[in-house]
């Protein structure tokens, strides 16, 4: 038997491609639901997973710094290197930033410290350049931020040069990162004017006179341990603890827990805090979206193939006339159902090939993405080739003497 | 070439066709009983509204009669009692069919729309092509293979549909005013075209026509009047020419 469903398509093959094209973008809207929520998770995941620690650090009854103000002393890191089964540990401070850049466009970025020099960096996803070399002034920033090798960058009162790009690294709201030490972090954190370091010189300097020892400074010889009004050094955000290999993170985390100023979370605790927290809703939003895309694709499609049935009456009806058996009709209908289906789905693979690159953000379609899609392809198709098929079976052969 | 044994492939008996309920009731068939045999040209004859095209419908098992009963071929249709499945094989198979026009399928080509009539009764692809060739070759059509219907003048559309209605050698042919969309000359070479066929193929050729000029090159006329169909008595002259 020949095959009618080719020939007919063939026949007005400009309406067919047209029509494929149109679902075909359609159906890529759905592909990139999927790719920017995979985007979405990746992101908001890649910064503890590239930092890679153990063990998280934080002020105590707090979540951390990706869910709340997290503030530990600079000098924890030290405390808990002295724990026995602890192999590394790092400060880890980060900051929102968000300035006008010199042509004008509004800038945002996350600023984090590496615990220079124990880590320089080697971890992050360097695509060109090196990691930190030196306690200063340098910067390895992510490749979305648009900035070339050995530029130079002014942040706060300094200015950094570019010495690599990382690929990928965003924080969990999708910003591009650039990393510095903790110590030039700390500076730009609490980076102040003139005037504000002339004014804290004189409260500091207020308070000591306030002081007892101020009011008498030989109560200084006096005393035997001086509680002097001591300035600490800022405040970091977390540490990052390693657990040497063959030890137990568990057993570890469980120990520190016991220390009253300090709260403790493993990296996987912090990943499920980011994907819940910071994307759920996202999430949600985006999988809802997703459902009504493929309705409207199904109702889209079975509205197509209707018409395409309906513009076929009268060569259906002629094929009942002729004494067609009803699987001739059958095929008919489902084939150029499933066809157009199949082009559609082709289209919405090439689109996102050449299109989801180019996103402000992360799109992340895997292989079984495709295929999920592919399935509910074929699901579309096949309903709307009923569709049509119910349509087509009621062709009546008395139209054609009748015409 | 005329058949020799000239058996009866068509035979009705009572039938009849009332369409509709109560006061919307037609009776566009009152009961008829007739023959034809193979090889036989028949017109038939009538006023628009008379049945004509209800007779061709209940004959190429499309329409149920109300009542009666009718043979095509070998196979009895008592009432349509038939399966669906076997009446579309009796279609496939026994009955060739040719209308006023819109015969054919637009997205497929002259010699395409012929392939169709064997292609859905499971002949392959390489024996219908080369059979609708030959026939379409025959009816002059050979430049004309790879048209589409659209691109057909109207003559040569209906010698295609009748290339359909024949490639399958049906034991009948039901033709619907084949000749009405098409001038004088090549209504008559439609005429031709079906008495040849019939002579040849051993078909009953019953056409429904309003064109008296082209009667002389039937064998028998029947004629419909409201619902009721009689034999007309053959005019002087008119009939089979000797081949
Ligand atoms: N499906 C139907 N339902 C109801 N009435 C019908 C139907 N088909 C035909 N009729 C009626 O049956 C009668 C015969 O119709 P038919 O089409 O057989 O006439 P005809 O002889 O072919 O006419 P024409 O020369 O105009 O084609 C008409 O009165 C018509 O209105
Ligand atoms: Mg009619």
């Amino acid at each position: 038997m020949m095959d009618l469903a080719v020939r007919d398509i063939r026949h007005d093959l400009g309406r067919f491609v047209l029509t494929a094209l149109g679902l075909g973008m359609l159906l890529s809207i759905v592909l990139a639901m999927t790719g920017i929520y995979n985007g979405m998770v990746v992101d908001a995941t890649v910064l503890p997973d590239t930092l890679g620690a153990d063990l998280w650090v934080v002020q105590r009854d707090t979540k951390g710094p990706f869910a709340e103000s997290s503030r530990v002393p600079l000098r924890l890191a030290e405390r808990l290197r002295a724990v026995p089964g602890v192999s590394r540990t790092r400060s880890y401070v980060s900051f929102n930033v968000q300035r006008t850049g010199v042509d004008g466009r509004v800038q945002r970025f996350m600023l984090a410290g590496l615990s220079w020099p124990d880590d320089t960096g080697d971890l992050l996803l360097l695509a060109q350049g090196r990691s930190l070399r030196a306690p200063h002034y340098e910067v390895v920033v992510d490749v979305s931020l648009g900035l070339p090798l050995d530029a130079q960058l002014s942040i706060g009162r300094d200015v950094f040069s570019v010495v690599g790009i990382t690929s990928g690294m965003v924080s969990s709201g999708g910003d591009p990162m650039l990393f510095v030490s903790v110590a030039d972090a700390l500076n730009i954190q609490n980076d102040l004017s003139n005037e504000a370091l002339r004014l804290e010189g004189e409260a500091r300097l207020a308070r000591v006179r306030r002081s007892e020892y101020g009011r008498d400074p030989a109560s200084l010889a006096r005393a035997g341990q001086p509680r002097l009004p001591a300035l600490t050094p800022p405040p970091v955000n977390a540490v990052l603890v390693d657990v040497q290999p063959g030890q137990d993170p568990v057993a570890l985390r469980q120990r520190l827990e016991q220390w009253p100023d300090i709260s403790v979370y493993t990296l996987e605790e912090q990943r499920a805090l980011l994907v819940r927290g910071v994307i759920d809703r996202a999430r949600r939003q985006i999988g809802l979206f997703r459902t009504l895309l493929v309705v409207i694709s199904a109702i889209v499609m079975g509205l197509i193939v209707y018409t395409m049935t309906l513009d076929k009456m009268h060569s259906l009806a002629l094929l009942k006339l002729l004494g067609a058996r009803r699987g001739v009709i059958l095929r008919l209908i489902l084939e150029q159902s499933m066809l157009l289906g199949l082009l559609s789905f082709f289209v919405a693979l090439l689109i996102g090939e050449l299109l989801f690159g180019h996103f402000p953000r992360r799109v992340l379609v895997a292989d079984s993405d495709r295929l999920a899609l592919a399935g509910v392809v074929a699901g579309i198709s096949g309903a709307a080739g009923l569709v049509g098929l119910r349509k087509a079976l009621s062709a009546d052969p008395n139209q054609v003497l009748a015409s | 070439m005329t058949e020799p044994a000239r058996r009866t492939v068509v035979s009705a008996e009572n039938l009849s066709k009332t369409y509709g309920e109560g006061a919307l009731r037609v009776e566009a068939l009152k009961p008829t009983s007739f023959e034809a045999r193979a090889g036989e040209v028949v017109a038939i004859l009538g006023p628009s509204g008379s049945g004509k095209s209800t007779l061709l419908t209940i004959l190429g098992l499309i329409n149920a009669p109300t009542t009666g009963s009718l043979r095509i071929g070998e196979v009895q249709v008592i009432e349509n009692a038939l399966p669906r499945t076997s009446l579309e094989r009796q279609r496939r198979q026994q009955i060739g069919f040719v209308f006023q026009r819109s015969n054919l399928i637009p997205f497929l080509t002259a010699e395409e729309n012929v392939r169709l009539s064997l292609e859905i009764d499971g002949v392959n692809a390489y024996e219908s092509r080369k059979r609708a060739r030959a026939l379409l070759e025959n009816l002059g059509l050979d430049k004309r293979l790879l048209s589409l219907p659209a691109k057909l003048s109207g003559g040569e559309a209906q010698r295609v549909a009748i290339a359909r209605a024949l490639i399958h050698r049906p034991s009948v042919v039901l033709a619907d005013e084949p000749t009405a969309s098409l001038d004088s000359s090549r209504g008559r070479q439609v005429m031709e075209l079906f008495r040849d066929a019939a002579h040849a193929q051993g078909a009953a050729v019953l056409v429904v026509t309003h064109d008296h000029r082209t009667l002389d090159l039937v064998d028998r006329i029947l004629e419909m009047e409201d619902g009721r169909l009689t034999e007309r008595a053959r005019a002087p002259g008119a009939g089979r020419s000797p081949a």
